[in-house]
C-alpha cells in the first residue's frame, strides 16, 4: 500500500540508452576495455539485487516446492517423501476448495469495484476545480492508512455496542447486528477494501493527465460530447494503466489476509477466530502453517495460489490484447508496464 | 449554465471526503471517551467528557513505548539499507550496459508482480534454520538487497540524467563508484527522500514478516496493537485500543501529509527530461 500512487508521474518512458562510449573515436583497444569495465560495473552494482533475489526470493520458493512434496510438520528431522499426495488433497479437501472458492468472488467482487471507483474518483478530482489538491490528499489520506491501523478502526466502528454502525442503524429505529460475525463479516470486509479506493485514484489521475490536451480538443472540435470523449478517448487512451490495475489488483486480492485484521484475535494463532464468510485462501495457509504445523501441506497450498496466479496474470494478459491500447509501442517483449501502481 | 454543474460536483466531493474521513472521526472520538461513556446506550456521537486519559492508559497499559522503539529502529534500519541498496542497483540498471541486461532486468520487472507472501513464509521455515530468527537481520538481509520497487524508481530517475555527467568524469578518470557516490547519488535527493518515506512506511505498516520472525518482546507496534487491550477477564478496552491506533497511525499519515510537496517536486523534478 502507502503513497506508491503518488510517484507513477516519472514512469514516463526513458529514452534508450546509447551506446556508451560512442563516438569517443579512440583506439579500438581502449574502446574494448572501457566495455569490459562497463560489464563488470553493472555486476558490480546490480549483484547484491541479484543475490537477494536468489537467496531470498528464487530459493525460498524452491524450497517451498520440495516441502510441498513431503509431510515436513517443521519439527521432526527427516520429513519422508510424499510424492502429489499434498497436491491430490488440495483438490478434495473442502476447506480448501471453499476458501479459493470465497477467495475468487472476493477478488471478482473488489477488484473491478475498487477500479470502478476509484476512476470515477480520479476523473473528479481532475476537474478544474479550485482546491482539488486538498480533495485529493484528502480521498487517498486513507490508503496510507496501515493494514493494522484500518483493521482496528473498522473493529471499533463496527462493534455491536459502541459502534457507530449499529448507532446509525438505532437512529432510523432498526436493530443493530454483529457485523464482525457472518453473515455480515464480509460486507465489513469489502467496505474496508473499498476505503483504500484512493490508491487507484492516484494512479489513475497520473495516467488521465499524461493524456495530451489536443486529442481531447480535437474530439471537442469534431463535436464529440463529454461523455463521448470520455469513452472514445480517454478509456481508450487510459487502457493500460487500468490493465496494470487489474493485473496487480488481482494479485494482491489473492493473497490478502486482510480478514485477519478485522477478526477477534490478529495473531498467526488466532486464524480461528476469522469468521467463516472471511476465511480466504491465505487464512487456510497461514492455519495450515501456524495453527497446525502442516508445512508440507501448506506449501503446497502456496505453490497452487502461486500457479492461479501466475495463470490469471497470463490469461489477462492474452485478453487485453486488442483491448487494451498503447499509444507508444510497450517496450522489452510488452513487459514493462506503462505506469506504476502498487507494491 | 456551468455553475450549478460545478456546485454539484464540489457537494458530491465534499460528501465523498466525509464519508472517506468519517472512520478517521470515529476514530478519534472513540478515542477521547472513557469507559463507562463508551457503555452508553444510546451511543454518544460526542465524548461528553473529553479527556486524554485514554492515550496515557494505552501507553502504559502493556509496554507501548518499547514496542513503539522497535518499530522506529526496524522501519528506519530498513528504509536507509533499501533506499542505498535500491539506489546502487538502479543506477547500474541505468546507466551500465551488459550482456544479459534486458533478462535481468525483466526478472526485476517481474519480481515487483510476484506475490511477496508466497515467498514469506518459505524465508520464515529458512531464517528458522539458520538462527535468524527474533533478530533484525532479516530486515538488514532484505535491505541490503533493495527492493525491487525502488530500483525500479532510482532507475527512471538515474536514466533521465543527462550523459554529459558521466562523461566528464570518464575523462577525468573517475570509476563507477565515484560517479555514482559523487555526482548521481547527491542529485538524487527528492527520489532518496521519496524512498526512504515509503520503505518506512512499509516497515512500520507491515504486520505479516514481524509476526513470524519476532517473539512477543521484540516485536513491532503493528503486531502488538493488532492483539488489542484487554482486561483481566478479557473483555476488549476499545477506548484504549482506539487511543493506541490513533498514536500509531499519525506518524504516517502526518510524514505523509508534510512530504507531500516533496512527493510532488520530486515526480516533477523526474518527470522533466
Amino acid at each position: 500500500m502507502s503513497s506508491t500512487g503518488q510517484l507513477t508521474a516519472p514512469a514516463s518512458v526513458p529514452a534508450p540508452r546509447a551506446v556508451p562510449a560512442r563516438g569517443a573515436g579512440g583506439p579500438g583497444g581502449r574502446f574494448g576495455s572501457l566495455r569490459q569495465r562497463r560489464t563488470l560495473s553493472f555486476y558490480v552494482f546490480t549483484g547484491p539485487w541479484m543475490l537477494g533475489f536468489l537467496t531470498l526470493t528464487a530459493f525460498p520458493l524452491g524450497y517451498a516446492l520440495w516441502l510441498s512434496f513431503t509431510n515436513s510438520d517443521g519439527l521432526s528431522p527427516n520429513p519422508r517423501f510424499v510424492g502429489l499426495a499434498n497436491y491430490r488433497e488440495v483438490l478434495t479437501d473442502q476447506t480448501t476448495l471453499d476458501s479459493l472458492a470465497r477467495t475468487g468472488l472476493f477478488t471478482a467482487l473488489t477488484v473491478p469495484l475498487t477500479i470502478a471507483a476509484g476512476l470515477v474518483l480520479a476523473v473528479m478530482v481532475n476537474q478544474p476545480l479550485r482546491g482539488r489538491g486538498i480533495f485529493r490528499t484528502l480521498l487517498y489520506l486513507p490508503a496510507v492508512m496501515p493494514p493494522v491501523g484500518a483493521g482496528l478502526t473498522f473493529k471499533l466502528i463496527f462493534d455491536r455496542d459502541s459502534g457507530s454502525a449499529n448507532g446509525l442503524l438505532d437512529l432510523f429505529g432498526v436493530n443493530g447486528v454483529s457485523w464482525l460475525t457472518d453473515p455480515y463479516a464480509r460486507w465489513v470486509l469489502i467496505v474496508l477494501t473499498m476505503w483504500a479506493a484512493g490508491n487507484i485514484m492516484i494512479i489513475s489521475l497520473a495516467g488521465l493527465q499524461d493524456i495530451p490536451k489536443e486529442i481531447l480538443e480535437a474530439a471537442k472540435v469534431d463535436g464529440a460530447s463529454p461523455w463521448q470523449s470520455f469513452t472514445r478517448v480517454t478509456l481508450p487512451l487510459l487502457s493500460p494503466v487500468l490493465f496494470f490495475q487489474v493485473v496487480t489488483g488481482i494479485i494482491g486480492a489473492l493473497q490478502s489476509f486482510a480478514p485477519l485484521f478485522i477478526s477477534l484475535d490478529a495473531s498467526p494463532q488466532g486464524m480461528a477466530s476469522v469468521p467463516q464468510d472471511n476465511f480466504l485462501f491465505m487464512i487456510h495457509v497461514l492455519t495450515q502453517y501456524f495453527a497446525n504445523g502442516r508445512y508440507g501441506y501448506a506449501s503446497a497450498l502456496l505453490w497452487v495460489l502461486f500457479a492461479i496466479i501466475m495463470l490469471l496474470t497470463a490469461l489477462v494478459f492474452r485478453l487485453s490484447k486488442g483491448v487494451v491500447f498503447y499509444s507508444v509501442e510497450p517496450q522489452a517483449a510488452g513487459k514493462r508496464p506503462r505506469t506504476l501502481g502498487g507494491k | 449554465m456551468v455553475f450549478p454543474r460545478r456546485t454539484a460536483l464540489y457537494m458530491l466531493l465534499v460528501g465523498l471526503v466525509v464519508l472517506f474521513l468519517s472512520p478517521f472521526g470515529w476514530l478519534l472520538i472513540t478515542a477521547f471517551k472513557d469507559a463507562s461513556e463508551l457503555r452508553a446506550l444510546p451511543i454518544h456521537w460526542w465524548p461528553h467528557r473529553p479527556s486524554l486519559g485514554n492515550f496515557q492508559q494505552a501507553l502504559s497499559f502493556w509496554p507501548y513505548l518499547g514496542y513503539a522503539r522497535n518499530s522506529l529502529m526496524l522501519s528506519t534500519l530498513y528504509a536507509v539499507l533499501a533506499t542505498l541498496a535500491s539506489a546502487w542497483a538502479g543506477y547500474g540498471f541505468a546507466r551500465l550496459e551488459a550482456p544479459g541486461k534486458r533478462v535481468i532486468f525483466g526478472v526485476l520487472l517481474s519480481t515487483m508482480m510476484l506475490p511477496h507472501i508466497i515467498t514469506l513464509v518459505p524465508t520464515y521455515l529458512l531464517f528458522a534454520k539458520i538462527g535468524l530468527l527474533n533478530t533484525y537481520m532479516p530486515w538488514v538481509l532484505w535491505g541490503l538487497c533493495g527492493a525491487p520497487y525502488l530500483i525500479f524508481l532510482f532507475r527512471q530517475f538515474f536514466a533521465n540524467m543527462p550523459k554529459e555527467l558521466e562523461e566528464a568524469a570518464i575523462v577525468d578518470g573517475c570509476g563507477q563508484i565515484r560517479i555514482f557516490w559523487r555526482i548521481f547519488l547527491p542529485q538524487s535527493w527528492p527520489v532518496i527522500a521519496t524512498s526512504l518515506i515509503l520503505s518506512f512506511s512499509w516497515t512500520w505498516g507491515d504486520w505479516i514478516a514481524p509476526a513470524l520472525l519476532l517473539d512477543d518482546d521484540r516485536t513491532t507496534l503493528a503486531v502488538r496493537l493488532a492483539k488489542g487491550y484487554f482486561t483481566q477477564h478479557g473483555e476488549p478496552l476499545n477506548n484504549l485500543v482506539a487511543a493506541g491506533t490513533v498514536m500509531y497511525v499519525v506518524p504516517v499519515l502526518a510524514l505523509f501529509l508534510i512530504m507531500q510537496r516533496g512527493f510532488v517536486s520530486g515526480i516533477a523534478t523526474s518527470g522533466l527530461k
